[in-house]
């Protein structure tokens, strides 16, 4: 399978802004959509729409399969150890927040700590800072090094008997750069600390087997891997989903209700209250079996043709045009293609709005990710974020487009 | 000086010379260049917009019943789009600016044209010009307010003190101070202990205006109680001789 066959799927790629041919490098922020999930959020809601696991009609029978059977699909994707470990949420930010909630009311009190790296979303650090406040614990940093790596050298004196949960992110979705996640696990587990994996930007560049990475909790959102916006996941081993308390109470959460008290429903019914987004978290099921496509050996080394094309493009730019690139792997390590930099003399915003005149849709600021910002002394950055999509021609037209623009800058 | 209508008009003209986007952003990039330097110690939070995704400090002040701006970005187009809104709208008076509808921005297609961000960017740099404008506006209407009893009282010896600082400040011409010479043509103190102080001239081409505002602005300011003074000057009326007062036309000898 080639590029362009994959370009056909996403009717999105073919239009045209400022009359010129779109050039979509914000992948990072949310992927384009392929035809097979658009074709399914449609049935859902032309069709198959009815509430799900009460009612006994012909539809909400129709409905609970579409739904359920999503479920043992992602739990296979991701290769849980059983279906009720997988929690539907409606995105990344959701699922950590539950964490931090429900995980925290029960294991996390005054004096205990939680770790955070110095690179993540503001997703895995807010939430954390939250429980913190509201528990009178700590929220403890893992720094990261000038080229953007994780100290995980460090963690191991970072833990202490109080440290009651690690969060830290699977890739960066500033520096791309793939973290070790399962030597971390291994480290905290040593230690008998938990750890939560932030995968918003992981599932969608790493084959990723929750077993085999032993992490307690693997967050993701469907629309960075081409579902629909609004459904996410919640992985999370059963030792721990049994013990932590409900997010929300409503319906479908509980096994019985009178006004003496409540009992809850079992896995994963119990963090699922209310209607769930019933007419979206199907489209994980065509957006999984899109994600099995793209492990097509000639489609791998189509889009490691366009990331080293873009590699060659920046290397030239350092040198000629000042181009700072942040997150630049070392040996073997792993580099999911997102490529955050800045460009001396020259403000993110200017070349993001010259560029967006250009065709070209990147992304300009902070990146949710302001403590990092921080640590690299800068008030924002470029990021080009690349899907299978997306080809060479784009690279070498971005390319040219940036020299353009820093030359109308600098 | 150009009319705030024909300023617009002038902008709206120069944009339409590019049909290309990216020849706007060029023009727009030489407008941020060109900008007045913004002193740095000035770029404090306060006077920071917020909604931008660059940084862009906005400042005023009021001189003879106008404001002018002055401002900083540390994004080249922001700061060519805000020297473009400065250039428009320093040296109006506070009603013009904040009654304005600042729909010219939409003529030269700026607002659809940068994103939503970018566009509320943009908002929140009227809003803010607007918020300085109406702010100013605010401390003349305060003279608007009901006054107390109280306040009356306080007031009272004020408005004497003022009137005898104006009596000290003379004409450059003419040897007689410019209260009797019948020169103040609304004189306000409000509740603040703000003067503000409407003047004119007995002739358009004063070569000593700007001395003379300044000795008024500087008097008044002097006065004990008084924490601010602005001066605004107005050739409507023009000033004639029936506005002398009874001791300044003996002293002429007209009478």
């Amino acid at each position: 399978m080639r590029i362009q066959d994959i370009r056909k799927m996403f009717p999105a790629l073919s239009q045209t802004v400022y009359g010129k041919p779109l050039v979509y490098f914000d992948n990072a922020a949310t992927s384009q959509r392929p035809e097979t999930v658009v074709r399914k959020m449609e049935s859902l809601a032309l069709g198959t729409n009815a509430n799900i696991h009460r009612a006994v009609h012909k539809l909400a029978a129709d409905a609970t399969e579409e739904y359920e059977s999503t479920r043992d699909a992602v739990k296979e994707y991701i290769n849980a150890a059983t279906r009720e470990e997988i929690v539907f949420t409606s995105g990344t930010t959701a699922s950590i927040n539950l964490v931090a909630f429900s995980y925290g009311e029960v294991f996390v009190g005054e004096g205990d700590e939680i770790i955070v790296s110095e690179a993540e979303h503001h997703s895995n650090i807010v939430p954390w800072q939250m429980l913190c406040e509201r528990k009178h614990a700590t929220l403890k940093v893992l720094g990261v090094d000038d080229e953007g790596h994780l100290k995980t050298q460090e963690l191991e004196s970072l833990i202490t008997e109080r440290t009651k949960l690690v969060a830290v992110t699977h890739i960066s979705n500033v520096l791309g750069i793939v973290n070790p996640v399962k030597d971390i696990v291994k480290v905290c587990h040593s230690k008998g600390c938990p750890v939560l994996v932030d995968g918003a930007q992981g599932i969608v560049h790493e084959e990723v087997d929750v077993q085999d990475l032993d992490c307690d909790f693997y967050a993701f959102s469907g629309h960075k891997i081409y579902a629909a916006t609004g459904t996410g996941v919640l992985y999370g081993k059963k030792k721990w989903l049994d013990q932590m308390v409900p997010y929300q109470g409503g319906g479908e959460m509980i096994h019985s209700v009178s006004f003496s008290g409540t009992t809850y429903a079992p896995l994963p019914g119990k963090f699922e209250a209310g209607t769930q987004n019933i007419n979206a978290v199907p489209t994980l099921k065509p957006a999984i079996e899109f994600l099995k496509l793209l492990r097509d050996s000639e489609l791998v080394d189509g889009c490691k043709d366009v990331e080293d094309c873009l590699g060659r493009s920046f290397a030239s730019l350092r040198m000629t045009r000042g181009i700072k690139v942040f997150g630049v792997p070392r040996g073997t390590e792993g580099k999911a293609p997102i490529y955050s930099f800045v460009v001396e003399g020259a403000h993110h915003e200017d070349l993001a709005l010259i560029l967006d005149k250009m065709g070209i849709a990147v992304r300009s600021g902070q990146m949710c990710a302001e403590p990092l910002m921080d640590r690299f002394g800068v008030t924002g950055m470029i990021r080009v974020s690349l899907a299978p999509y997306n080809t060479v021609e784009e690279v070498e037209y971005f390319a040219e487009a940036l020299t353009k623009a820093i030359n109308m800058l600098v | 000086m150009l009319t705030l209508e024909e300023a617009k008009k002038a902008v709206v003209e120069d944009f339409s010379m590019y049909d290309e986007w990216l020849d706007k952003y060029e023009y727009l990039i030489e407008l941020g260049k060109n900008l007045e330097p913004y002193p740095e110690e000035d770029k404090t939070d306060d006077k920071l917009i917020k909604g931008c995704q660059s940084r862009v400090w906005l400042d005023s002040k009021v001189e003879e019943g106008k404001v002018f701006f002055k401002a900083d970005s540390d994004a080249i187009i922001t700061k060519g789009i805000i020297s473009l809104l400065i250039s428009v709208y320093s040296g109006r008076t506070p009603e013009e600016i904040a009654d304005d509808d600042f729909g010219f921005i939409s003529e030269i297609g700026l607002k659809e044209n940068l994103s939503p961000t970018r566009a509320n960017g943009l908002v929140s740099m009227i809003e803010k010009i607007k918020e300085l404008a109406r702010e100013s506006i605010g401390s003349k209407a305060s003279t608007d307010d009901v006054l107390t009893a109280e306040d009356a009282k306080t007031l009272a010896p004020l408005y004497d003190n003022v009137v005898l600082a104006l009596k000290q400040v003379y004409d450059p011409e003419i040897p007689v101070n410019i209260y009797d010479l019948g020169l103040i043509y609304e004189l306000i103190i409000n509740k603040k202990h703000e003067a503000f102080i409407k003047m004119t001239f007995t002739a358009p081409t004063c070569p000593m205006a700007d001395e003379v505002l300044a000795e008024v602005k500087a008097s008044v300011a002097d006065v004990p109680g008084i924490t601010a003074c602005e001066v605004e000057l107005t050739f409507e009326p023009p000033w004639d001789q029936s506005m002398l007062s009874e001791e300044a036309r003996l002293e002429l000898g007209l009478d």
